[in-house]
């Protein structure tokens, strides 16, 4: 006998009525780099998967005025593919790029990296970078979450039973600013990261920078800016000594939520570089 | 339930349960064994197929999630009259193949990118396989034989 | 010497085509109507009598045919060679935490987990050793098995080397080094999971599929603990889809399980593991603790070595004391030495267990040794090349065992060839003074490797031929080919020494019903020994060909030319090979022959610590190129030079494959590959946690021969297999210090390690276990 069934969607209406259905537990199913890895358990923890890989207002990355629309069914490879990501939004087209290997970011999808929540999850650096905000949806009506909201640990989302996160939306960067992303894995594809970093940023005429952004990502529990990083950066010249004071001030703030842990003495020293780096890249190059 | 796709060029129907893997569903319903089960959890590409067009662990997709999709696999890949295609004796020329477990998936991989492209760089062949482990020979003549029918498909078309 | 035709040229290898078409047949592809699934109750526990071990409310499972234990075997199921302390399930007692406990067969894979489920097993925990440093502490728990000495149970056996008194003339010496290293445990992870299926047959005997390495081993455990007569066991092995060393007494287990579970049941049985379960119950490579003290002279003349091991095997021998002995003949490295001590201990713990892995043992000591020299020579303030070039074995030098080498040691030609390539002198001095935040650094490695058994055992092999009747030629032997290209190695040596085109041949994988015994398939032998055999036979059968043809072209038989596969007699007029066939028919002459090589007797005198290890050797040079981010610990190897002495190349793109994969195990031991024991339970459990290299961490190798024959091995062949990755590690490890200024003595050399010049201990649970052996 089945130990669930499963049922696909073709439309976020269709998919909210399969979710909502009284008397199961459903979940919705799209890369299945994740919910797959249940199925070899013998005791799924829900009846029933809603596949909602092949929703089409799910699978659209545009513009949308002043904002991007990203479905959460984009896969990472077409989001890392996408020309308008590309162009104003490279720490996510990045992000999605060093997430596993060629397969896994053909399947993958950002909704569920960020549905699932793990902290090491590439693509939550990239979006909290933006100031992404997600869209859940139920038969009830919608919430929108910024990430470090909707996210509120490891493994654990504001996402309740019956919902479904359909879209994130983010502000088109002014103009001129570039944004990057950096990973740091005990290898070179299919690894969890360590650390990894996101970043924007833009130099005023006279060479200062009038806009910074940065979101550590493997870091903290929830994803969150730095914007005591960001404070420290704005206005100053981007000097040796500037990127390295805001390294320095960005393994603080890690300390200051995380506390010591059995990791931190290897990532104190080494988010000062991934930050540096990062910074490197958006305010130097 | 009854799933109904394209598989390897010819539509197939065929009646399974819902909670098994694309790969089981290949691997036991079909008896087609070329993709291979390393891992069951998307770590190792010796399941690779492709699905759609792209390069996909067949661990990691539900059977119904092929259901309307076009599936290719290593039993898909030939030349012709049945025997190697071009990509296949290259393997063989290079001396790719080793224990041969990883290969099919290595094979699939490699066709998975020469749909996209006929120029890859040797870094850019490296990154298409980067899911795809073997331990026995160091990628080196795998990424030698990729290389070469990318050549000998460019010079051909 | 007439012209080589298929030998040293580029060649087919002979399943590739099966290989590359997804047809080969490998065990998890096999099965057979009314075949039942296998799965095993495993031990949670890393230490722990068995108080209650109830199967039958398991028979009560719906789908549960069958279920033992091992009361169902001959004296427990007690195995293993060459210490016998290990069972196919355990009895009384478990060691380690995934141990094999019972076995179901069911009609599903989900009864089979359920019939697990429904066992009753109490497990009363027993206090572990989970450090190897306090295995013989006087209130160590006892691990291993009675002894009848008054040593510590725990203890397994001490190997050592003795030449002289080192510590003395390390006393006089200007440079002195004494450091410690250690390498951890690494896990096989070849692809293919290790699974077996069983067959019974209508005599009552069974018939086991097998990817083992050694079905003449597995074959003689299997009548043993069955208590079957040999000829009612045969054991023929699938394509296997990589061993390293890794399908050797796990595989023999589980056919050991199949095989009662099908002759009770009557129906075929196979049992294939998932990752998980792989990952917890197999052995892996062994950790060693090392320290070595060096003295050399102040112009570079390296005198005095004193190695000391510690090696933990587990909660059982496997090869552990084989292991330890080809650690503890090459730890002083292939230099010469005035004088030589080396002791390697091993000991049991709880730590799942230990056995071959490629290099078995040198790797593991080649790592600790090929950095001290590097130490060294950094004191005495010589280059690490021009160090080992001084001082290393040359034809003519005795060897730290006391054995001239008189012949094949194509060490220094290894280094200079190295050196050219990799441009060693112009790099070494640009990474000389670098300050930025990512370094470039480059470092070497040599190696020596005995080739095959040595003073381990007999060592011979087999082989047959025959011409069947489409002219096509059979060929067997008794070697496994998992993998490494041997059947294609023994199909070009055959063709060689028949003058008939390779596409001929049939090589056939062993079958015990049909090939000849010929001892494991370890240590790098297959070229040497199975080559030699084969190339005997052929030579036989060829002798009888030669009589036909000159029978036929009526000549003598010294007036026999040949043209391709055609004879040749003085009127030059060619007759097709066929022919020659027909008529050796015709004169009533077999066309079938063996072949059987043995190697020369060599001494080995364990008391003593002295004598002739191997009868020869492979040498190598590695050069590795990293590039280190000094404040990340991330390294990159960015190039790789491998040179390497295999006597003489048969099957070129098998040769070069060895190495290029060989390089890529050393560099996943150097850098990635860690196995974490936390009180026993294994934390590394499937390929997310277990980090092996992907294709965008192995760099582009070059690789290149450096040919110095060997007057015994086939036309000059010594090993390639596992030499390819012997000394990687070592070299990617001194690059990174030549890049760093800091020495990473401990592997592997994780990002912690290199940034830090610690590990950071995560802490562990039993999670991950417990849920791996539920998937
Ligand atoms: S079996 Fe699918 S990726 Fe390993
Ligand atoms: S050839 Fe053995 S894993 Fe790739």
């Amino acid at each position: 006998m089945a130990r669930f069934d499963y049922v696909r969607a073709h439309s976020i209406a269709e998919a909210l009525q399969l979710l909502g259905e009284a008397g199961l537990i459903s979940r919705p199913l799209a890369g299945g780099t994740d919910v797959m890895v249940f199925v070899r358990n013998e005791k799924p923890p829900f009846d029933r998967l809603v596949d909602i890989s092949r929703v089409p207002e799910m699978k659209i990355i545009e513009r949308r005025g002043d904002e991007v629309f990203i479905g959460a069914a984009v896969t990472f490879t077409e989001a890392e593919q996408n020309a308008l990501l590309r162009e104003v939004a490279g720490c996510l087209a990045e992000a999605c790029r060093s997430v596993g290997g060629p397969a896994v970011r053909n399947a993958g999808t950002l909704g569920g990296n960020v549905a699932n929540a793990a902290a090491c999850a590439d693509s939550l650096p990239a979006l909290a970078c933006l100031d992404a905000v997600a869209h859940v949806r139920s038969l009830t009506g919608e919430r929108s979450f910024l990430l470090n909201e909707l996210i509120q640990g490891a493994n654990r989302t504001a996402i309740r039973p019956g919902e479904l996160l359909t879209h994130f939306t983010f502000p088109v960067p002014p103009a001129g600013v570039r944004s990057a992303f950096l990973k740091l894995g005990r290898r070179n594809a299919q690894a969890i990261s360590r650390l990894s970093m996101a970043a924007a940023g833009r130099l005023d005429a006279a060479g200062r920078v009038d806009y910074a952004r940065l979101a550590p990502g493997a870091a903290m529990p929830r994803p969150q800016r730095f914007t005591e990083v960001e404070a420290l950066l704005l206005g100053q010249a981007p000097t040796d000594e500037l990127l390295a004071a805001a390294g320095a001030k960005t393994a603080e703030v890690m300390i200051g939520v995380t506390g010591r842990r059995w990791s931190t003495e290897y990532k104190e020293i080494a988010i000062q570089a991934m930050a540096e780096q990062t910074l490197r890249r958006v305010l130097c190059q | 339930m009854l799933i109904e796709f394209t598989l390897n060029y010819q539509p197939i129907a065929i009646e399974a349960p819902p909670d098994v893997t694309l790969l089981h569903l290949l691997r036991d319903h079909l008896n087609l064994t070329g993709a291979k089960e390393g891992c069951s959890v998307g770590e190792c590409g010796a399941c690779s197929v492709i699905m759609d067009g792209r390069l996909v662990n067949s661990c990691l997709v539900l059977a119904p999630q092929a259901h309307g999709s076009e599936i290719i696999t290593i039993e898909g890949i030939h030349a012709p009259d049945g025997g190697p295609n071009d990509l296949q004796e290259n393997f063989i020329t290079y001396g790719a193949v080793q224990c041969g477990i990883c290969i099919p998936g290595m094979v699939v991989a490699g066709e998975a990118l020469l749909m996209r492209t006929l120029t890859p760089t040797r870094t850019e062949i490296r990154t298409a396989l980067a899911g795809n482990l073997c331990r026995c020979t160091g990628y080196q003549q795998i990424v030698d034989a990729i290389e070469a029918t990318a050549v000998q498909r460019r010079q051909a078309s | 010497m007439t012209e080589l035709q298929y030998i040293g040229k580029p060649a087919r290898r002979v399943d590739a085509l099966e290989k590359v078409m997804g047809k080969a047949k490998y065990i998890a592809d096999r099965k057979l109507p009314g075949m039942l699934h296998a799965r095993c109750l495993r031990s949670e526990a890393p230490h722990a009598l068995i108080k209650k071990l109830d199967v039958t409310p398991a028979l009560a499972v719906p789908g549960v045919r069958a279920v033992i234990t091992s009361e169902d075997f001959f004296e427990h199921s007690l195995f293993g060679f060459p210490v016998k302390d290990e069972y196919v399930l355990a009895y009384r007692k478990v060691r380690y935490v995934g141990e094999a406990i019972a076995a179901v067969a069911a009609d599903t894979p989900e009864a089979a987990l359920a019939g697990v489920q429904a066992i009753v097993c109490e497990l009363e925990p027993l206090p572990g050793v989970f450090d190897m440093e306090h295995a013989l502490d006087p209130d160590a728990a006892q691990v291993g098995p009675d002894r009848p000495d008054d040593q510590h149970p725990n203890f397994l056996d001490l190997l050592i080397v003795r030449q002289a008194d080192p510590l003395a003339e390390i006393e006089q010496c200007a440079v002195k080094l004494d450091e410690r290293y250690s390498v951890g445990p690494q896990e096989h992870a070849y692809i293919e999971p290790e699974g077996a299926l069983a067959v019974p047959t209508r005599e009552g005997g069974v018939l086991v599929y097998a990817p083992n390495q050694s079905p003449f081993v597995n074959y003689g455990v299997l009548a043993m603990v069955l208590d079957l007569p040999h000829n009612l066991v045969r054991v023929i092995q699938p394509p296997v889809g990589g061993s390293f060393g890794g399908k050797d007494d796990q595989i023999y287990q589980m056919s050991a399980q199949v095989a009662k579970l099908a002759l009770l049941t009557g129906k075929p049985v196979r049992l294939v593991y998932s990752r998980e379960e792989s990952l917890i119950s197999s052995y892996k490579r062994d950790p060693m603790h090392i320290r070595i003290r060096l003295g050399a002279d102040s112009d570079g003349t390296l005198r005095a070595v004193k190695f000391e091991g510690l090696m933990d095997s587990g909660a059982y021998a496997s090869e552990s004391t084989f292991t330890a002995w080809r650690g503890s003949i090459h730890a002083m490295g292939a230099y010469r030495y005035n004088a030589c001590a080396v002791d390697i201990k091993c000991v049991y713990t709880n730590n799942g267990y230990y056995g071959a892995f490629r290099g078995f043992g040198n790797t593991e000591v080649c790592a600790g040794i090929e950095q001290a020299i590097d130490e060294l020579a950094c004191a005495v303030g010589m280059d690490p090349l021009d160090f080992r070039l001084k001082n290393c074995l040359h034809v003519g030098d005795r060897t730290a065992h006391g054995q001239i080498l008189t012949e094949s040691v194509g060490l220094p030609d290894c280094i200079k060839t190295v050196r050219r390539l990799s441009d060693w002198d112009r790099k070494r001095a640009a990474y000389a003074n670098q300050t930025g935040n990512i370094r470039r650094g480059i470092g070497v490695a040599a190696l020596y490797h005995g080739t095959s058994l040595g003073a381990e055992g007999a060592d011979y092999a087999g082989s047959t031929i025959a011409v069947e009747q489409n002219y096509s030629i059979d060929l067997t032997s008794g070697l496994t080919d998992y993998g490494t290209g041997s059947r294609t190695v023994f199909t070009l040596i055959a063709a060689e020494e028949l003058g008939v085109s390779p596409d001929r041949i049939h090589m056939q994988r062993p079958d015990t019903d049909t090939a000849i015994e010929s001892g494991p398939t370890v240590a790098s032998r297959s070229t040497m020994l199975g080559g030699n055999a084969a190339r005997v036979a052929a030579d036989n059968l060829r002798q009888t060909l030669d009589y036909a043809a000159a029978d036929l072209l009526g000549c003598e038989l010294h007036q026999l030319v040949r043209s391709g596969e055609a004879y040749v007699g003085p009127d030059e007029e060619p007759v097709a090979w066929e022919r020659v066939v027909d008529h050796a028919r015709e004169m009533g002459l077999a066309l079938s022959a063996h072949g059987k090589w043995t190697a020369p007797r060599i001494e080995w005198d364990h008391h003593h610590g002295t004598g002739t290890p191997y009868m020869a050797y492979h040498f190598a040079s590695q050069v590795a190129e990293v590039e280190v981010d000094m404040r990340t610990g991330v390294v990159q190897v960015v190039n790789f030079w491998a040179v390497h002495d295999p006597g003489k190349v048969i099957f070129p793109q098998g040769a070069y494959g060895q190495v290029y994969g060989g390089v890529a195990q050393g560099l996943g031991y150097a850098l990635m590959e860690q196995i974490t024991y936390t009180n026993g339970y294994l934390q590394e459990t499937n390929f997310e946690s277990y980090l092996i290299p992907t294709s965008v961490d192995v760099p582009e190798i070059t690789a290149q021969f450096v040919e110095a024959p060997f007057s015994k091995g086939p036309y000059g062949a010594k090993n390639i297999a596992e030499p390819s990755m012997v000394p990687a590690a070592p070299a990617i490890l001194n690059a990174i210090y030549h890049a760093t200024g800091k020495r990473v003595r401990d592997l592997p050399a994780n990002l912690e390690r290199v940034l830090l010049g610690h590990d950071l201990a995560k802490g562990g649970s039993a999670k991950a276990c417990k849920l791996g052996l539920k998937t």
